[in-house]
């Protein structure tokens, strides 16, 4: 049986040699993935990952740029009516979909349509929000009437990537647009689909009439991996060039190898990680929603929540859950978007002692001795319920982090890790917990993240710690119809303020993205960008094979 | 009782398990926590009219049956629905008609995904099986004959070094191992591999079976070569095989003949058990050489809460368990005539 086994390997190491025999090899850049699409039908795509490849493939009015701006890609030009409701889009003129059919703009205007006639399109629906109608008078204008003048109408289209109507109106009615696989995903960006293996690889080729130039890679192959050994040994032995995912855990090993380097810093789509405190009242739960409203007591005093994040060491938790690879979290706007956030907040510097003497003069004292605190009326201990979600891999040390330092301001912790599901379902508009730990990732307009402490958004279980201040929420609205940018940017930062104040959240900090690439096949890596991502266009197209 | 009575028992108990399976598959997830339309995912974006756009489109408006609205949360509704508009009733009907519906999370028919992925297991378990039980039988055959000798002692030792071996690690270690020696660490194929010859494209797949299915063999061999050992010592020590070796038969057909048919009954049972159970994907295995068969679909779908994936792939295992258990008590009833009356 031996001799069945060595035959075996002597076949596939005959037939591996026969694969490499070829003439002059493509320029193929090759990137590992932790995560593949979930589809390549932008419309129902949830994940990161669908929009990495929407982004080649794609054209879009604005562009996300690697500074973090956003400027025009298939747009030349933009006019806004006084009142601030009428947008009039000029776009390129002579731009082809990889068919060879050429990109109007009623393409345009029949993608934003589509997009705002499906309410089930989960993640690009709520940007069509504010749209009355999209019109297209001509082949090179779009006209959107508006039903409120907003301020941020870039960020609203940077994502609305534009389908050609030819392919896409014969799956545009009902549940046609989100049962339609887009296996061929027709576009116009800077790559086009060659071909798409779920869950094992997808391969891009250039686009030789794009009109943003073109690479000099010949393809671009987004490999998928289930394990990070996998895919960390993959980029170490030359079977990838590319990992835009790297574990935290991997970076010194890769660090060492001289054919690879390291890159990190403030991502693309900038994240935050948050510890979330319930202050719903049950006074005010919302119990026609399922409203509990179970949370601690003492957490609904803004004292304590002072208290404990004086009692955050955010510099310890970063050095070890992100072996130092992330900048302290502040506000509740990541220092990723920029201009948006508020750098002048001063934040709750790692002190025990004011903690202690905080939660003392609160009331909160040690009356029977057993090292935890109890409610000024004696009533119940400083016990609090901690959850998060049992994907996330960096919650649990986080956790034990926080309940030995709180441990030293009298607060005991119960930690448990839950799935996902069973956290939302405990989370809100439900009000069952004490203290979670999750996270949330930004859009390049902070209204996104700005929305969620809002009261509106307690019922739709949104607005997770139950949060509601009439100030914050005036803010917030003034500020999504303040057309004067210097303006806005101002209430943005205010409203920051009153969150680092009131303490809903405590964000302990903003992890960095970190990609690792080889240098020994590629040059010309934009490795030096305010932003992170060698994966976006902009880099791929940068890239020069090495002869 | 006669072979065709026993089979008609039998497969009359099989399909009422697989009744009962397309039931409880139903219920089972339905209890579990979870909001499909969020998908586990947070998203501000995400509005409640779009939440509420997916409950309609994944079939979730409707009542789960009769009197009840939603199972968790527990939420009781009118009793006096059409049964027909019922999601439970849609889903056996639909079922009968062969159509699994659609992935929540892929947006594609579950049984074009169940397919792929099945397919992909197959390949791999089917060749894993195959080597495994080759190599173990012969090894254990060999053992057994050879009992209480430095080779017997030396096979038990291998069996169980290699049967404890944690199947994640072992598979890790090879990783390590192959990725520095050429082999592909990652799916079953190159990409761009497509335009090449089919020649080529079959070496390029052998190549990327190869760490897998080593993994696959090493632990499975070692649980039917220890089965086959031990079994077939037990056969060894009977006394008709005294007395055929009294005869004078040669050791081949001592064993050939004698002492194998009755030695096979274990592991006939163990191989039947893995081989249904596998299907369900080895799960370790797919993972670590990321690997796109079913035990990958079925993690996913349990985190994304996708009902119609899970319903399918559990159909699909239970089926392939009660399938595989009816063949073993077929190939049992062959090697054993004793069972046919019993």
């Amino acid at each position: 049986m031996k001799k069945l086994l060595y035959l075996l390997i002597l076949c596939a190491l005959v037939l591996s040699a026969c694969g490499t025999m070829s003439a002059k090899p493509p320029a193929v850049l090759r990137i590992g993935w932790a995560q593949g699409p979930d589809s390549l039908n932008i419309g129902v795509a949830w994940l990161a990952s669908a929009y990495t490849i929407s982004e080649l493939t794609y054209s879009s009015m604005y562009e996300l740029k690697l500074d973090g701006t956003l400027a025009f890609d298939l747009g030349t030009d933009v006019k806004r009516s006084d009142d601030g409701l009428i947008y009039t889009f000029t776009i390129r003129e002579g731009v082809k979909f990889h068919d060879g059919q050429t990109l109007t703009a009623k393409d345009v205007a029949f993608t934003y349509n589509l997009v705002k006639d499906h309410e089930d399109f989960p993640t690009l629906h709520s940007y069509t929000e504010h749209f009355v109608s999209v019109e297209a008078p001509d082949d090179k204008t779009v006209v959107i009437t508006l039903d409120e003048a907003i301020p941020n109408i870039e960020s609203k289209l940077v994502f609305l990537y534009i389908l050609p109507e030819h392919i896409w109106k014969d799956h545009s009615a009902g549940d046609a647009a989100a049962t339609f696989e887009n296996l061929e995903m027709i576009g116009s960006g800077p790559f086009k689909m060659l071909e798409y293996k779920p869950n094992e690889f997808i391969r891009l080729g250039v686009n030789k009439d794009y009109y943003g130039g073109t690479a000099s890679l010949d393809e671009v192959i987004f490999q998928i991996f289930s394990s990070n050994d996998a895919l960390v040994q993959s980029l170490k032995t030359g079977q990838i060039d590319l990992i835009t995912g790297v574990p935290n855990t991997s970076v010194e090993l890769l660090k060492a190898d001289s054919n690879i380097k390291v890159v990190s810093g403030s991502p693309l789509s900038p994240d935050l990680a948050d510890i979330i405190f319930n202050i719903a009242d049950p006074a005010n739960c919302p119990t026609d929603d399922g409203g509990l409203c179970t949370g601690h007591p003492a957490l609904r005093d803004k004292q304590v929540r002072q208290a404990l994040a004086y009692a955050t060491d955010k510099q310890k938790i970063i050095d070890i859950i992100l072996l130092g690879m992330g900048e302290t979290g502040v506000a509740l706007v990541p220092s990723g978007l920029g201009e948006w956030f508020n750098s002048d907040i001063k934040d709750y510097a790692f002190n025990l002692d004011t903690a202690n003497q905080m939660l003392d003069d609160a009331g909160y004292k040690d009356t029977d001795g057993d090292g935890v605190r109890e409610m000024p009326d004696g009533s119940q201990p400083l016990i609090f319920r901690m959850n998060w979600p049992s994907s996330d891999t960096t919650a649990p040390r986080m956790a034990e982090l926080l309940s030995e330092t709180w441990g030293k301001v009298g607060v005991k912790l119960q930690m448990q890790g839950m799935e996902s599901d069973a956290l939302t379902a405990i989370c809100c508009p439900v009000y069952d917990y004490d203290i979670m730990l999750w996270g949330w990732v930004a859009d390049p307009d902070p209204n996104t993240l700005l929305i969620i402490p809002t009261t509106d958004q307690i019922p739709t279980g949104y607005n997770e710690t139950g949060y509601s201040n009439p100030k914050y929420d005036e803010l917030y609205e003034a500020q999504g119809r303040e057309l004067d940018h210097a303006k806005r940017v101002e209430m943005v930062h205010e409203m920051q303020a009153i969150i680092h104040e009131d303490v809903p959240y405590i964000i302990p900090y903003y992890a960095f993205a970190i990609e690792a690439h080889r240098t020994d096949r590629f040059t010309g890596w934009l490795d030096n960008e305010t932003k992170v991502g060698l994966e976006d266009p902009s880099a791929l197209l940068a890239l020069k094979p090495i002869e | 009782m006669n072979r065709w009575h026993l089979l008609q028992k039998k497969a009359l108990w099989s399909l009422f398990t697989i009744a009962f399976v397309i039931v409880l598959n139903f219920f089972l997830f339905r209890v579990l926590p979870g909001d499909p339309a969020r998908a586990g995912i947070k998203d501000p974006r995400l509005t409640p009219e779009t939440i509420e756009a997916l409950r309609t489109r994944f079939g979730l408006d409707k009542p789960v049956i009769n009197c009840f609205k939603t199972i968790n949360p527990l939420v009781l509704g009118a009793c006096d629905v059409n049964p027909l508009e019922t999601q439970f009733v849609i889903y056996v009907k639909n079922l009968f008609l062969g159509d699994l519906g659609v992935s929540y999370y892929y947006n594609r028919p579950v049984e074009d995904i169940l397919k792929e992925r099945l397919w992909n297991t197959i390949l791999l378990i089917g060749l894993g099986q195959i080597l495994a039980i080759l190599i173990g039988m012969a090894y254990g055959i060999f053992a057994a004959w050879k009992a209480r000798t430095v080779i017997d002692y030396g096979a038990l030792i291998t069996g169980l070094i290699a049967w404890s071996l944690p199947t994640f690690w072992l598979g890790i270690i090879l990783l390590f191992w192959g990725s520095s020696h050429g082999f592909p660490i990652s799916g079953k194929s190159t990409p761009g591999m497509s335009s090449y010859p089919l020649m080529m494209q079959i070496g390029d797949l052998a190549k990327h079976l190869f760490l897998p299915t080593v993994t696959y063999t090493i632990v499975y061999m070692a649980e039917y070569m220890l089965i086959m050992r031990s079994s077939l010592l037990d056969v060894l020590s009977e006394d008709y095989i005294l007395t055929a070796k009294a005869k004078g038969l040669s050791v081949f057909q001592i064993l050939k003949d004698h002492a194998l048919k009755n030695g096979m009954l274990p592991l006939v049972t163990v191989i039947a058990i893995n081989l249904g159970y596998t299907v369900g994907g080895v799960i370790q295995i797919e993972s670590v050489f990321s690997w796109p068969g079913l035990g990958g679909a079925l993690y996913e779908a349990v985190n994304r809460t996708d009902f119609p994936m899970l319903q399918g792939a559990f159909l699909l295992i239970a089926v392939s368990v009660v399938v595989a258990n009816f063949i073993a008590d077929l190939t049992y009833s062959y090697l054993d005539p004793r069972v046919q009356t019993g």
